[in-house]
């Protein structure tokens, strides 16, 4: 058993967790499914760390695996997604209420970015995290004029769910 | 758009307030998955047997006695109850066993070795509930008849079969049986079945990493 690869791993990942834990904000609403997407990226990781050849950063090559994994897993989930979709809706006519202070507002838009579908999601995610377009067409297997037009369609999508 | 850029700001400042997880916590993660399968074999395992003790309380009610007292069954049957209850509670424990042995493992090499231990109780598990459904069912069908082959022949001779009468008496029986035991191992292969599946899957995961 390769004990060096274990110990290179999981040193790396623990570097990197944070990638996986917003990763795992931005797809679930709760802590027990944040808990249980962050074992999955982990298992998945572990799985195809052995092709992880140092070509690109770890984190790189991370971002790339953990969002597919939180892709897929999402797919599996859609039932269990529209009944949450349904308590945001809720939600968001109740925060609507409130004064539209910064913070309100704040907490529209993550409940807007909960709605949208698998891959937006992930658009919305780089984006957050400063990546530029190029880097988005890499992590997400697209090209660069495709990311650009997909983001800009995200951004319209957010805006109608925000502001119907 | 300010929108999404308010939002980064709100994002990079939250960053902060991740909870962090140790090197330890995320070692043992790599292995974690198996032992929640485990733990559902355990869970259901309980409540397959609360099933059944609740459901004997409802069917074994004066009336049932009565009836087992008249076709002689009665020591039978407790007899049967005992002995299945104490090798379930047997099963239940080591089912158990299987997922703390699971749950404080690290090494990938226990790990194979305790997923194959699980498979092969649960095996014989199922192997039991059906060896005992099959013996309680003849022994019960023997009982009857012996019962039925005594009073008969006091009342009157036409109650007694001849060899055309038995042989589709015994036909239908293993028939009945045939049937009953074929419902409960699709019902058990269906409910263990799944869970073994996933536990095969993760086997075979980690023996490819060993490689």
């Amino acid at each position: 058993m390769n004990k060096d690869l274990e110990h290179q791993f999981v040193t790396n990942l623990e570097q990197n967790q944070n990638i996986a834990h917003k990763i795992c904000r931005i797809y679930t609403n709760d802590q027990e499914s944040h808990n249980d997407l962050f074992q999955e990226i982990t298992i998945q990781l572990w799985k195809a760390y052995p092709k992880f050849r140092g070509d690109s950063k770890f984190s790189t090559w991370m971002y790339r695996v953990a969002l597919n994994t939180a892709i897929t897993l999402y797919r599996k989930k859609k039932k269990s997604i529209r009944t949450q979709d349904y308590d945001s809706v809720h939600f968001k006519i109740k925060t609507e209420a409130y004064d539209d202070t910064a913070e309100q507002h704040l907490k529209l838009m993550y409940d807007a970015i909960k709605q949208l579908n698998d891959i937006d999601k992930a658009l919305v995610f780089l984006y957050l995290e400063d990546k530029n377009y190029a880097e988005i067409s890499e992590t997400l297997g697209i090209t660069e004029v495709n990311a650009r037009v997909k983001m800009n369609r995200v951004k319209t999508k957010l805006q109608n769910i925000i502001n119907p | 758009m300010d929108n999404l850029d308010l939002l980064k700001k709100d994002w990079k400042k939250q960053e902060k307030s991740i909870p962090q997880l140790s090197y330890d916590q995320i070692y043992k993660l790599i292995w974690k998955r198996s032992s929640s399968i485990v733990k559902w074999i355990f869970f259901i395992s309980i409540i397959e047997f609360g099933l059944g003790a609740v459901l004997n309380i409802f069917i074994a009610d004066d009336e049932y006695w009565a009836k087992m007292e008249e076709y002689n069954l009665t020591l039978f049957l407790i007899v049967t109850y005992v002995v299945s209850y104490l090798i379930t509670f047997y099963f239940i424990y080591k089912f158990y066993k299987n997922y703390k042995a699971i749950n404080a493992t690290d090494n990938a090499a226990v790990l194979m070795k305790t997923i194959l231990k699980v498979r092969k109780t649960v095996k014989y598990y199922i192997g039991f509930i059906l060896i005992s459904s099959g013996f309680v069912f003849i022994f019960s069908m023997i009982f009857i008849l012996r019962n039925h082959v005594l009073s008969a022949e006091e009342v009157t001779s036409d109650m007694s079969f001849d060899w055309k009468q038995w042989l589709l008496f015994i036909g239908g029986t293993l028939l009945a049986l045939a049937v009953i035991l074929g419902v409960i191992w699709l019902i058990y292969t269906l409910v263990y079945g799944i869970l073994l599946r996933r536990l095969h899957r993760n086997y075979k995961e980690l023996k490819k990493l060993e490689m």
